[in-house]
């Protein structure tokens, strides 16, 4: 009697666990981690498109300080379009905290069974330069038209133009903390293969002619070449660093109140 | 001579203490207070958004769909009776909000009954204002749906401040009372549809 009683627990544990599972997955994307602009959850850009995108969004993130945020997806879990995008902004909290300027374009695409969806959720700070009637116009107007072509990649990049000019002229400040750490980054990764080489250049003097290839038989020495061979082209894409090095310094802290427009098709 | 001292120490770090736990407690009770207030003041900025909206809906409406006086009419009244809902922010409790959300309710159905029967102008669909104007309005609906859901969350981590025990002494000490909720109202928690 008492070991029924405790599989009957046992059972209704398990499925409160089950349920709070299926409760998780039904909620919003989690942020994603890296940081990045570009989330296609759907798969409907080839990873150049992706990184093409993604480049010019942060480029415009470091000059202004405005995030948009590009996030794809197979379905809404059931939501509004536009409260599943308001909850993305809120909860990955896209824009700065200090302007609240984040802009969330979010995509699912037309299937055979049900409409294509997009809606453009707007940050508090934005809301002036880009008022619901313009979201909702570059919507019909300029993405929807590719859409309806299949061509998702031009209609989201066409869209992200719009917005960034319009975005540009509300809030223009250079993100000059980012660009500090980003330079103080670079400075001890410098430093530290700095220190790796003349670590190494002891070595090598003091274990006179332990031999460049047969690395094998000293277990400390070998070691210490493995950073090192990996560590310098890491440190040659600090130098170039404007086109990958850069990178997304990642979401910022600012606040949706449901500002945007969204459209079907 | 000794024990008196140390019944004095005891008795003032009893003191200090108590006088800790209730600063504490009682500024953590004002601040999230501030932050149900600040909340409220934001569902009530994006009710007066759509409130400030409808004029120029039913005037717009009107120039296409004169003859639907009844619908328009009725938009109007609702506009005017939710309007004069007033609640004392400082206040919400429980009754208030369903009041609040009654009259707000009864404006979503009488706007949500315009939308529709501007379905049958196909020349009022056509016009570049009116649909700037709709999409304001979708936008302030989401808004609105937004700023309940703030509200609620603030709301629900007060209630919880000021019910969990011991700290519920110096709630009913200080006089924190219970806040209200926004529940989901049949019909008014949907926005009005509008499909292009």
């Amino acid at each position: 009697m008492m070991k029924r009683i405790s599989t009957i627990y046992r059972t209704v544990a398990l499925m409160i666990i089950g349920a709070a599972f299926i409760l998780e997955a039904a909620a919003t994307p989690a942020r994603p981690e890296p940081p990045r602009l570009v989330n296609d959850f759907a798969g409907l850009f080839s990873d150049r498109q992706t990184a093409l995108l993604e480049n010019e969004l942060v480029a415009f993130d470091d000059t202004t300080s405005n995030q948009i945020t590009v996030v794809t997806v197979k379905s809404l879990e059931g939501y509004d379009a536009a409260e599943y995008a308001t909850r993305i902004g809120l909860e990955w909290q896209v824009g700065s905290e200090k302007f609240d300027n984040g802009v969330v374009m979010l995509v699912k695409p037309k299937t055979a069974f049900s409409d294509g969806e997009i809606f453009i959720a707007v940050g508090y700070g934005l809301e002036g330069a880009i008022p619901d009637a313009y979201a909702k116009r570059i919507i019909e107007e300029v993405i929807i038209p590719h859409f309806r072509e299949g061509d998702y990649f031009e209609g989201v990049a066409a869209g992200c133009d719009v917005l960034m000019k319009l975005a540009s002229g509300e809030i223009s400040e250079l993100r000059e903390d980012d660009d500090e750490a980003g330079l103080i980054a670079g400075i001890v990764a410098i430093s530290i293969i700095c220190i790796l080489v003349f670590v190494i250049l002891l070595a090598h003097e003091n274990g006179k002619g332990g031999g460049h290839g047969g690395n094998g038989g000293s277990g400390g020495r070998g070691v210490y070449t493995g950073p090192i061979i990996i560590g310098r082209p890491g440190g040659g894409s600090f130098g170039g660093g404007s086109s990958f090095g850069g990178g997304f310094g990642g979401f910022g802290g600012g606040s949706f109140g449901g500002g945007g427009a969204g459209g079907r098709w | 001579m000794k024990k008196g001292l140390i019944i004095a120490i005891v008795a003032a770090a009893v003191l200090l203490g108590g006088f800790l736990w209730i600063k504490g407690t009682y500024n953590r009770m004002v601040t999230a207070d501030e932050g149900v207030s600040a909340a409220w003041a934001q569902v009530e900025n994006v009710y007066q958004r759509r409130a400030d909206l409808i004029p120029n809906l039913v005037a717009t409406v009107k120039g296409y769909a004169a003859h639907e006086a009844t619908t328009l009419e009725e938009v109007t009244a609702a506009r005017a009776r939710a309007t004069q809902v007033v609640v004392d922010p400082s206040d919400l409790e429980p009754e208030d909000i369903a009041r609040f959300n009654k009259a707000q309710g009864e404006l979503s159905s009488a706007l949500g009954r315009l939308l529709m029967i501007t379905e049958n102008y196909p020349d009022l669909k056509a016009n570049q204002n009116f649909r700037d104007l709709q999409a304001q309005l979708e936008g302030t609906e989401n808004r609105i749906a937004t700023e309940r859901m703030k509200f609620n969350e603030a709301a629900r981590s007060y209630n919880t401040l000021i019910r969990r025990f011991p700290d519920n002494i110096i709630a009913s000490m200080f006089d924190f009372e219970k806040k209200g909720y926004f529940e989901a109202q049949e019909g008014a928690e949907t926005a009005p549809k509008v499909e292009f």
